[in-house]
């Protein structure tokens, strides 16, 4: 994401927060699915959902962020499948909503400005839309701490 | 009795004797001043030949004969392998193995052996040993016509002897039978050799030609006197001999039909309804309460579950009939390769489904070469690293309870990580920057189409070969819904109820007493931090086995078996590490699998 270039980011929302991925890390935008409970995994984790065939380990937006949880079921809202670690994992992350695809131009974002409630370490970037404020998430740091071994 | 099952069990037995000859072939190649081996490959021969000539199958003892001459001269000569001598010899038992299977079939008129025959004679008098002093001797003399041991010109009339299955020392028993026969006459070409008689393995069948003014029914009588006698046939006379042959080539065709595995599946199912009808049959005869239609029952039932044991018996082959063709081919790619490579194979006589088997044999091929070309490295470069010049492939195959593992093995250079880094880097499969693979990063890149053979194995695996599992069922009464978990069957020895047997502590872990030994109880609720609702009264306990270690798992309930397909998943850090992956069920929802090794 240097600066000048123009990126495509996928905007979500997960309980009070904008957010938004780089378009190129997401797979595929999902419903979402009752996951298998997977025993000892961090709180996060919500489980393992069958992608067609293949087993997706998802983990919950809302808790991996702090965030209030969601008000629906178990069965609303979206479940994205991000790539991680260039491409090599697949992992599910359940957001509240999907809100747009943006095509933004890198001068348009803002680096690493601290926001209140989220951890400045997962913000690459700060962007706007519609006159509010985005994170773009930093979903490597936020997601692989959850598989190293 | 018809000479079919002489021509089943001559078949099975001459390719034993030239599997045999092979592997000795193999040994005396490495070790070329050794002796045993050729000994050993002319017995084999020597025993092949008078098979061969028992059945009437000319053309295989006549081979056999050549081969046999030369190898005699070579065991009494001090003569050490040469690779020109050891390829004939090579090309010999190949000759052997193709002129027994066409025998058989009734096809020996396909042969054509001549040209080999006359290298035989060729070798055979280059290194007859001189009659009496020193070298320069011109030609040894010629061999003694074929003719001499064959039976078709060889006097007399076939007798074939069929002991009672039951009968104790049968080689004596034979060898009583054989006396009765020579009082009537000159007995000559005995099958198997009468030394064979005392072999444990000897099944109580031989046969000899003899000479005799007798008619067939005097000798048949004189032989049963012998006791324990359970068939004799007597050929009518020479003119009959050859009628016999063909109709033991056809019996001989019979026998070795080769069955569709379709059939035998076919089989299965039709079993399946057998079962179910029975079971509607015995319902009905308690329902009636009428001792005949029990006795029909209980007659059908028994017929039934024979009938189930033969068919997955009729299925079952030892894993020699594929791994046999293994040593040869092994030496011959590192041949091919200039590397001396010998294999050495374990559990051999262990038994696979044959569909299974069938299914292995081209992906165990492709490992072998595979470990001969990348594995083993060439003579010089072992020599510098300080191995023995030749190196060794260890094809292996243990029985674990209901699976069978199988292991290839060898002494090589071992994987080039680097090599296998830099390559998956070049076609993309790593990033470009990774400095190390790890060892499940390795087995995904060597296992990617193209890149090495493991392609193979991975097909067998996906063609249903699969994996039995019990699935448990794990309730949580008025939870949030229900867990399931596989286990594999493999390792489970048996349920019992929570309740049903005595329980205990042991080292502060709650167990049962099973059959005065004492079981550890893992309950999988508490170990899998299932919610604290309250388990069901009587939990069926599965009792795992692995060696000498059981344990029992307490579950809530158990839903049934199936075969499925394992899967591996991202597992998050603090997994518990019970898992040896995940499955789709039948709704389309995922199902951990418990490892049971681990839970052991």
């Amino acid at each position: 994401m240097s600066d000048g270039e123009a990126v495509r980011l996928l905007i979500f929302r997960v309980g009070n927060l904008a957010c938004a991925a780089e378009a190129a890390t997401v797979r595929e935008i999902l419903p979402r699915f009752e996951p298998t409970r997977i025993p000892g995994a961090p709180a996060q984790v919500a489980g393992l959902v069958n992608v067609r065939g293949s087993l997706v380990t998802v983990v919950d937006g809302w808790r991996a962020l702090g965030q209030p949880a969601p008000s629906g079921g178990p069965r609303d809202g979206t479940t994205v499948l991000l790539e991680l670690d260039a491409g090599r994992k697949v992992i599910g992350f359940t957001v509240d909503e999907v809100i747009d695809l943006l095509s933004v131009g890198g001068e348009t974002l803002e680096r690493r400005q601290a926001l209140p409630g989220i951890d400045p370490t997962l913000v690459r970037a700060v962007g706007r839309r519609a006159g509010q404020l985005f994170v773009v998430l930093d979903t490597d740091a936020l997601l692989t701490p959850i598989f190293a071994s | 009795m018809d000479l079919s099952q002489y021509a089943e069990l001559f078949l099975a037995e001459a390719r034993e004797h030239l599997s045999a000859c092979n592997q000795l072939l193999l040994e005396w190649e490495r070790n070329s001043a050794a002796r045993e081996p050729v000994g050993g490959i002319f017995r084999a021969v020597h025993t092949v030949k008078g098979m061969a000539a028992t059945m009437g199958y000319v053309r295989v003892a006549d081979l056999a004969h050549r081969a046999e001459n030369l190898l005699d001269s070579l065991r009494r000569g001090s003569a050490a392998a040469s690779d020109e001598l050891l390829q004939l010899l090579f090309r010999t038992v190949d000759a052997l193995e193709r002129a027994v299977e066409l025998s058989v079939t009734g096809r020996e008129r396909e042969l054509d052996v001549a040209a080999l025959a006359a290298e035989l004679d060729r070798a055979g008098s280059r290194v007859a040993p001189p009659p009496s002093h020193g070298r320069g001797t011109p030609a040894a003399p010629l061999p003694p016509s074929p003719a001499e041991v064959l039976p078709p010109t060889a006097p007399g009339r076939l007798v074939q002897v069929a002991l009672r299955p039951e009968s104790p020392l049968k080689g004596g028993r034979a060898l009583v039978a054989l006396r009765k026969a020579e009082a009537l006459g000159t007995v000559h070409a005995v099958s198997p050799p009468v030394a064979a008689f005392e072999a444990e393995d000897f099944d109580g069948r031989f046969a000899f030609r003899l000479e005799s003014d007798a008619d067939a029914a005097a000798i048949a009588a004189a032989i049963k006197r012998a006791g324990d006698v359970d068939q004799v046939t007597v050929a009518e006379d020479e003119s009959a001999a050859p009628r016999m042959e063909s109709t033991a080539v056809e019996g001989g065709r019979t026998r070795h039909l080769r069955v569709d595995l379709r059939r035998l599946d076919a089989l299965m199912d039709l079993i399946g309804e057998l079962v179910i009808a029975r079971g509607r049959l015995n319902e009905l005869a308690a329902l009636r309460r009428d001792p005949a239609i029990d006795d029909i029952a209980i007659h059908v039932s028994r017929l039934s579950t024979d009938l189930q044991a033969e068919i997955i018996q009729a299925r079952m082959t030892p894993v020699w009939q594929v791994f046999d063709r293994f040593p040869r081919l092994v030496r011959d790619s590192a041949r091919q390769l200039g590397k001396q490579v010998a294999l050495r194979v374990e559990g051999k006589e262990i038994e696979l489904d044959r569909a299974i088997l069938d299914e292995l044999g081209d992906p165990l091929m492709h490992l072998l070469r595979n470990a001969v070309s990348h594995g083993i490295e060439p003579p010089a470069e072992r020599r510098r690293a300080g191995k023995k010049p030749e190196g060794e492939i260890v094809l292996s195959a243990v029985r674990e309870r209901s699976s069978v593992m199988i292991t290839i093995a060898d002494d090589g250079r071992g994987i080039d990580r680097d090599r296998v880094l830099e390559r998956a880097k070049r076609e993309g499969l790593v990033d470009a920057h990774a400095e190390a693979l790890s060892d499940d990063q390795l087995l995904r890149v060597l296992a990617r189409p193209g890149f090495t053979t493991a392609e193979a194995v991975t097909s067998v695996s996906g063609r249903g070969v699969g994996i039995d599992v019990a699935m448990t069922r794990l309730r949580a009464v008025g939870g949030v819904g229900h867990e399931r978990y596989a286990l594999p069957l493999t390792y489970v020895s048996e349920t019992v109820e929570l309740g049903a047997a005595p329980t205990t502590t042991v080292e502060g872990r709650d167990a049962i007493v099973l059959r005065d030994r004492v079981v550890p109880l893992v309950h999988l609720r508490r170990l899998l931090a299932v919610s604290e609702d309250a388990a069901p009264p009587r939990s069926p306990i599965i009792v795992l086995e692995m060696g000498e270690r059981r344990t029992g798992l307490v579950v809530d309930g158990m839903l049934g078996q199936q075969e499925i397909v394992v899967k591996g998943f991202d597992a998050p850090q603090g997994t518990l590490p019970l898992f040896s992956g995940a499955t789709i069920m039948g709704d389309g929802v995922p199902a951990l699998i418990l490892d049971a090794g681990g839970l052991l």
